[in-house]
């Protein structure tokens, strides 16, 4: 039986993306004996890529829409895959086009005001109010141990759009900064500013949720 | 290496998130670690910012492909090699 998704409409998504590997390379690849190494590429990819589709959308369901939607474009683009390239940089780039195309509405919200003031090392002053600093300790360890996967994804998920997508893929996979520009399609330094200023913010959102979930106490609850 | 040559704290810190992610040359990268290895202060912010990046990284990994979808690509894949396709 064939399998016929109904999201292969949605393909035109990622046409422009393919359409420009396409001017440089396709003419000159031939498709089907490169075709063939794809099961091999993409399979062990799969894990992380539903691992980065599922932080982003918090659904089973639409996170498998759009492994698969990312597989198939995978598919029809893989004659423009440059063979000796980053196979899992260019996945991940139809991934996260696929995605910014489902979820482009969300873009243009700004980080909220408070996010403003966040301050430096704040996990780090309030651990050490906590008294968690005693030796031979690990203090992070010690706070983050009080927070599951799904709360620390809580956490992930209040930051604003453009900072969450870059640290989302920054936590689950390991790519250099110039690798995430290149995924994203924004400059390097983008990519730089936007994770330094979202870990600082994670950490405060950190914070709020291990407040909210009562997991630290009242007390220095006030002085955060 | 000479005084001129290190770190101030201020320095340390303004290069740690990239000195985290191994985004500094080889040579700041070791100018970095020099100060770390002898500074008290910045080597407990270092170790716990690391610490809770290494910790977020591996809770956040720790995601269970579903077989259903690994049943669909390979579904999609195997179609994607069918012959009269070409
Ligand atoms: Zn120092």
């Amino acid at each position: 039986m064939l399998v016929v998704p109904h999201y292969a409409g949605s393909l035109g998504i990622i046409a422009p993306f393919m359409a420009l590997a396409l001017m440089d390379h396709s003419r000159t690849q031939p498709a089907v004996p490169a075709r063939q190494g794809l099961d091999d590429l993409l399979k062990p990819l799969l894990g992380r890529a539903y691992g980065l589709a599922l932080r982003l959308l918090r659904n089973r369901a639409d996170a498998e829409d759009l492994v698969q939607e990312a597989a198939l474009g995978a598919c029809r683009g893989y004659a423009t895959f440059q063979p000796g390239t980053n196979f899992k940089a260019w996945f991940f780039r139809i991934l996260t086009n696929c995605y910014y195309a489902r979820h482009r509405r969300q873009r243009h919200e700004g980080p909220p005001v408070e996010f403003d003031e966040t301050p430096e090392l704040y996990l780090y002053s309030q651990t050490a109010a906590l008294g968690l600093h005693q030796p031979p300790g690990d203090p992070a360890q010690a706070l983050l141990n009080r927070l599951d996967s799904e709360q620390i994804a809580a956490a992930l998920l209040g930051l604003p759009e453009e900072y969450r997508v870059v640290s989302t893929l920054y936590f689950i996979e390991d790519f250099s900064y110039e690798q995430t520009a290149g995924i994203l399609g924004i400059p390097v330094g983008t990519v730089r500013s936007r994770l330094h200023r979202a870990r600082k913010i994670l950490q405060k959102l950190l914070w709020r949720v291990a407040v909210e979930r009562g997991l630290v106490p009242e007390a220095v609850k006030e002085r955060a | 290496m000479t005084a001129l040559d290190r770190y101030t704290c201020e320095e340390v810190f303004r290069r740690l998130n990239d000195y985290l992610d191994r985004e500094l040359s080889p040579a700041e990268m070791a100018m970095v670690k020099e100060h770390l290895d002898t500074c008290g202060q910045c080597a407990s912010e270092h170790a716990f910012e690391a610490s809770v990046l290494q910790e977020l990284k591996s809770k956040l990994r720790r995601i269970d492909l579903p077989q259903s979808l690994l049943d669909k690509v390979g579904a999609i894949l195997a179609e994607a090699r069918l012959p009269e396709e070409q």
